[in-house]
């Protein structure tokens, strides 16, 4: 043990000491270089691995058992931020893309990976070509999803899809881990298998509901045991799983579903459990990378050929899908530029086969060199999404958009001196409202598909469009409205409305005083800045309070009642994200 | 395939570690006693399935590291310069006085000359671990008692260190040659300390400044920076955790350090579990923790009280007050589990026989044991003993300095909402403690120089202590997340005024019912003033035009005002204070 720390002679633990500096100092210094140009620190992980995998020491068995708790501690990370409840709403929006897309470029690329097998001689050429079209259908959601951070949190169409096929693929890859460890392609194993798995997510249920609550009581507020406690759960079920032969996937993810996010600790345990997976997830991106070798032109062409349909073929795929469901073009396009990137659960699932041994060595390294590729260029590439919109998909799709615009809106066609409405959501609604009631015209333009039904019934005129292109204004109306009123803070919105350079009053609005200076001086009539405006009524309630002598406790009555008022009106959320 | 859990005796240490310290929970003992009672249990002395090898060896080293690692970023220089030379008088006399008690006490009991010797090198040692873990839980590391005792500690670590190298060198001719090592050992220890303490001055506050907004990226790079460290130590053939302590210590003079500490503080936590365990692990077997079972059981007691007196007379000595001495002195009366590698080592070195290891190790868990109960409850004892050591008390005692905020305000999240309002809170309050985990606005907070200000993640308990949530008077939040709203509700004193945002009205209902004496909601806000200006638009144009002009002057007031005091743009673009993740 430690007596060895002492002798002088390199013990076995100092050399995994050192060769998890290596590893860590390697995956630091590239994250710097990550974080410098703004894009996911993963794909420099696998990055690090790959210039450091030549030394040997760096990925004896010990490290490898590591990574492998990587691979548990991220699907554990995973299943515990499922919420079911959430399920049902985020899969109802990619639901219908998510399928035809599986069910597209699916079967393409099992073909595709399939003539490879045939072409390079692998031993098992159909689970090969399993892989070669997990990986190219499947996005990732550790890498999509952080690239998506900011769409998410302001709640546009477009992250909201893009994190729903997120969601949906990493469902899907949990299924193929399931199947993959069956020892052999036969219609009894894989059942076996998909039994086990059902089993394993009823016993994560079960624990959920009645298990975990007991832990948390028996730990009596120790943070540390309900911490210790919880991993303690997902090596229970790591044991399970290899015990009766299914992957370690499966037993995290059922683990992961056993935890639960609320309750006393919830913050400390969220943020224990992060940093450990940080942790060991970091080693395991590394050591996937050092496994690869220097790329032989097998690899180079299985990767060039996987890198080529992940960023060609399924955004073109994804879009077209999108727009079918009824998204409009510049949505669909958004979206998909967000989903062409490797998932790293195709990575798991490659080293898993790895592992197992069914995988052909040469698909191993062109898969992750693909990962590597794809999962940098996503947040480059889409520095360009707005110029590659601009050339390539709107004069594809040009003339069907604007038929899209007609099919779905109605509006009065002698409207003069009205109100456009940009947005459809609680500000949107409450100017439609007061608009009605001083009996003012008004045309609603919104981009989401699921008001649609709202917008019917509840407006008088309504464009369902983008309101980045022109179409959706020309039909409202524009030059002919008195007042043009943004809901919507983002500022290529705002740029846009400006451009129209039409005679109507602008009332934009902006995130910042900053924006909301530039939007005034390039010609805004007013831009309502939300934070500034409850920051003046902060102090007002403030200053009532020390000065004014105003016990909170009215204010407090006072504001209930305004917040009854406005529920009664219909004016809270309806859904979620508006 | 591998199997990482099933046959992984890490794995089955967790989780039996897990059961021991939920019943050690339920039956208030501590868990670290537990933690240790599994490597017992796990180890040779009782079932023996588990052992110290590989991944396990492994992880506990790397807890050890990472315990000193933390240790080290709570260090601020400062705090280090100001208790530097009555520790090293201390620890110097400690080591001198208790080696020579250790020695008395086994030639009393009849050891023979090498056992005694061994045995006086050994037991010399204070439990680094449990002490910073007993300490750092109950929030201690920092006060007075807690910072001599972490001084001394380190000081008797680096002594470890010289000796446990001098006993590992392979020929010790002479005195020159140990002269010669010892002199190696220094510089090396010196040079990776300037390395430390050089890089923290200059390259430190940049590099991690950049990557401070990015979570991920952050524990990363802090993680990669102190295994650099550590590697360079074991090649210098130094321990690891004397790199890893000087690599906490240069980031602990960073802004950023708290929130680093809240998230190595889960990973230290995961891993010290092991090396605990490995602490009964080690004990090769009942027979040998036996054969001289009262000796030990004598001795230990000897030891803690003889090792207590000679800390207070030595702490008391250099002019701290009573309760420092006291308290300072009762956390270190353990013998650590050094006691255990120096004996190892001996025992390998044919000085010693494996029975005299035994009689170590159970003194080792005697003293252990019972010292966690002693350092969990100084306090109370302190408090019924303080009559009688009220006769120690002299003039010009040094008093504890307690550098914490009270009665203040805090501001979570730096943003235009919170901004207006603390020229009211810091005219009420005097002092307004601003919480912020974007390194824009604290540079922003810090070039005025006006508030004080806390860098982190108001999740983070770290966080939360260093700008003393339970202290203040009057807090205001600017996340809109729930959770974040509960906890600090639920943190927060009974009568603290709390502002709160919130986004949706349910979330609105129950932070008022959980005690927010105030809900803003800022999108409401907004949409009744837009609907009134927009119904103003259609109605009357003139009073549209005069209600808008007043904002508009607001807006452009406050940009002249951010431009003339920083020259450029407010950092403040709006993305929301601390709700951001």
């Amino acid at each position: 043990m430690r007596r060895s720390t002492v002798t002088g002679v390199m013990g076995m633990t100092e050399q995994l000491i050192i060769a998890l500096a290596v590893l860590f100092v390697a995956a630091g210094l590239l994250s710097l270089v990550a974080n410098q140009f703004g894009l996911s620190p993963i794909p420099f992980y696998i990055l690090a691995g790959l210039l450091v995998g030549r030394f040997e020491f760096v990925t004896p068995g010990e490290v490898l058992t590591l990574a492998q708790w990587g691979i548990a501690f991220l699907v554990f990370v995973f299943g515990i931020r499922l919420d079911f409840s959430n399920v049902q709403s985020v899969l109802r929006d990619a639901e219908v893309a998510a399928s035809i897309q599986l069910l597209t470029v699916g079967p393409v690329a099992f073909a595709i990976g399939y003539a490879f097998g045939d072409l390079f001689g692998f031993e098992e050429p159909l689970r090969n070509a399993l892989y070669f079209s997990a990986a190219v259908v499947l996005s990732s959601s550790l890498v999509g999803g952080q690239v998506l951070r900011r769409e998410i949190q302001d709640n546009l169409v477009h992250g909201r899809l893009a994190s729903s096929i997120h969601f949906f693929d990493d469902l899907v890859a949990i299924a193929v881990l399931l199947v993959i460890t069956a020892d052999a392609f036969t219609a009894d194993a894989i059942t076996s298998q998909l039994g086990y798995g059902v089993l394993f997510l009823a016993v994560g249920l079960l624990f959920y509901r009645h298990g975990f609550p007991i832990l948390v009581r028996l730990a009596d507020g120790d943070g540390e045991l309900v911490l210790v406690g919880s991993i303690s759960i997902l090596i229970a079920f790591l044991a399970a799983a290899e015990y009766v032969g299914l992957s370690i996937v499966v037993g995290a993810f059922a683990a992961g579903i056993a935890i639960r996010e609320d309750g006393t600790n919830a913050l400390d345990v969220r943020n224990g459990i992060d940093s450990i997976a940080d942790f060991f997830g970091a080693i395991f991106f590394v050591t996937i990378g050092a496994l690869v070798s220097v790329p032989s032109p097998e690899v180079a062409i299985m990767a060039a050929v996987l890198a080529g349909l992940v960023f060609i073929l399924n955004p073109l795929v994804h879009t077209l899908a999108f727009v079918y469901e009824g998204y409009d073009a510049r949505t669909a396009f958004l979206a998909s530029s967000s989903l062409n990137q490797v998932s790293e659960f195709s990575l798991i699932i490659a080293i898993q086969a790895l592992l197992l041994g069914t995988i052909a060595d040469a698909l191993f390294e062109a898969i992750i060199l693909a990962a590597v590729v794809t999962m940098a260029l996503t947040p480059a590439a889409r520095r360009w999404k707005d110029r590659v919109f601009q050339v390539v998909i709107s004069r594809l799709l040009g003339g069907q958009r604007s038929r899209k615009v007609d099919e779905r809106s109605e509006v009065d066609a002698d409207l003069d001196d009205h109100v456009i409405i940009l947005g459809y959501g609680r500000q949107g609604r409450r100017l439609v409202e007061r608009l009605e009631a001083v009996d003012r015209s008004y045309v609603v333009i919104e981009n989401d598909p699921i008001l649609w039904d709202d917008l019917r019934a509840n407006c008088r005129n309504y464009v369902l469009g983008d309101a980045m292109s022109e179409y959706p204004w020309k039909k409202a109306g524009v030059d002919r409205a008195s007042l043009v009123v943004s809901t919507v803070d983002q500022r290529e919105i705002s740029e846009t409305i400006l451009a129209l350079e039409a005679d109507a009053d602008l009332l934009l609005r902006s995130a910042s005083t900053d924006e909301a200076e530039v939007l005034l001086d390039a010609g805004a009539t007013y831009v309502t800045v939300t934070n500034v405006v409850a920051g003046k009524e902060l102090v007002e309630i403030v200053e009532a309070i020390f000065d004014g002598g105003t016990p909170p406790s009215a204010l407090k009555a006072e504001h209930l009642k305004t917040l009854e008022a406005i529920e009664r009106d219909g004016f809270d959320t309806r859904y979620s994200r508006y | 395939m591998s199997e990482i859990a099933l046959a992984a005796d890490f794995a089955i240490i967790v989780v039996v570690a897990t059961a021991v310290g939920l019943l050690a929970r339920q039956t208030g003992q501590p868990t670290i006693i537990a933690y240790i009672l599994t490597g017992i249990i796990l180890g040779p002395v009782a079932f023996d399935i588990v052992t110290d090898e590989g991944l396990v060896d492994l992880m506990a080293e790397l807890g050890f590291a990472f315990l000193l690692f933390l240790l080290g970023l709570k260090m601020r220089f400062k705090d280090i310069q100001e208790i530097l030379r009555p520790v090293t008088n201390v620890a110097f006399g400690q080591t001198v006085l208790q080696t020579a008690l250790a020695f008395l006490v086994a030639w009393a009991l009849g050891f023979d000359t090498t056992e005694i010797l061994v045995i006086a090198l050994a037991t010399v040692f204070g439990a680094t671990p449990i002490i910073v873990k007993i300490l750092t839980d109950k929030d201690e590391i920092t006060s007075m008692p807690g910072k001599i005792d972490v001084g001394v500690l380190i000081v008797q670590d680096i002594y470890l260190v010289v000796v446990l190298a001098l006993f590992a060198a392979d020929d010790l001719g002479g005195a020159a040659d140990i002269a010669t090592t010892l002199g190696v050992i220094l510089v090396m220890i010196s040079f990776i300390g300037i390395f430390s303490l050089a890089s923290s001055r200059y390259v430190l506050p940049k590099l991690f400044r950049r990557v401070a907004d990015n979570k991920e990226v952050f524990l990363i790079v802090a993680i990669a920076w102190a295994f650099l460290f550590v590697a360079i130590a074991e090649g210098a053939d130094l321990s690891a955790k004397v790199g890893a302590f000087l690599a906490g210590i240069s980031l602990a003079q960073l802004p950023y350090s708290k929130e680093l500490e809240d998230r190595i503080t889960p990973i230290t936590n995961f891993f010290i579990l092991v090396f605990f365990a490995t602490i009964g692990l080690q004990i090769d077997g009942l027979n040998a923790l036996l054969a001289y079972w009262w000796q030990a059981i004598v001795a230990s007691i000897i030891l803690m009280v003889g090792n207590f007196w000679i800390m207070f007379y030595l702490i008391d000595r250099e002019g701290f007050s009573v309760e420092t001495s006291f308290l300072g002195s009762i956390n270190m009366i353990q013998v650590s589990e050094f006691s255990l590698i120096v004996g190892a080592l001996a025992l390998d070195q044919g000085l010693i026989e494996s029975d005299v290891l035994g009689y170590l190790s159970l003194m080792a868990l005697f003293t252990m044991s019972v010292s966690t109960y002693v350092i969990a409850y100084n306090h109370t004892i302190y408090a019924k003993l303080e009559p009688w050591f009220r006769r120690f008390e002299s003039e010009g005692d040094k008093s504890d300095a307690l550098s914490q905020y009270r009665n203040h305000a805090i501001a979570i999240g730096y943003d235009e909402i919170t901004e207006r309002a603390l020229p009211n809170l810091e005219a009420r309050y005097g002092e307004v403690v601003v919480i912020d985990r974007r390194t824009d606005h604290i540079d922003e907070i810090e070039r005025e120089g006006r508030y004080s200000s806390v860098f982190g993640d108001f999740r983070h308990t770290e966080v939360r202590k260093e700008a003393n949530l339970k202290g203040a008077d009057f807090v205001l939040s600017s996340s809109v997340e729930r959770e974040v709203n509960e906890a600090l509700l639920s943190e927060v004193a009974d009568d603290a005024t709390v502002f709160v945002e919130a986004d949706r009205i349910d979330d609105a209902r129950a932070l008022y019912d959980l005690g927010a004496d105030y809900v803003i909601m800022s999108t409401h806000l907004t949409a009744e003033k837009l609907a009134t200006y927009v119904e103003l638009h259609a109605t009357d144009r003139a009073a549209f035009e005069g209600a808008i002009a007043g904002d508009i002057a607001e807006i452009l007031a406050r940009q002249r005002r951010s431009r003339d005091r920083f020259g450029g743009h407010a950092a403040i673009d709006g993305h929301g204070g601390d709700g951001d993740d």
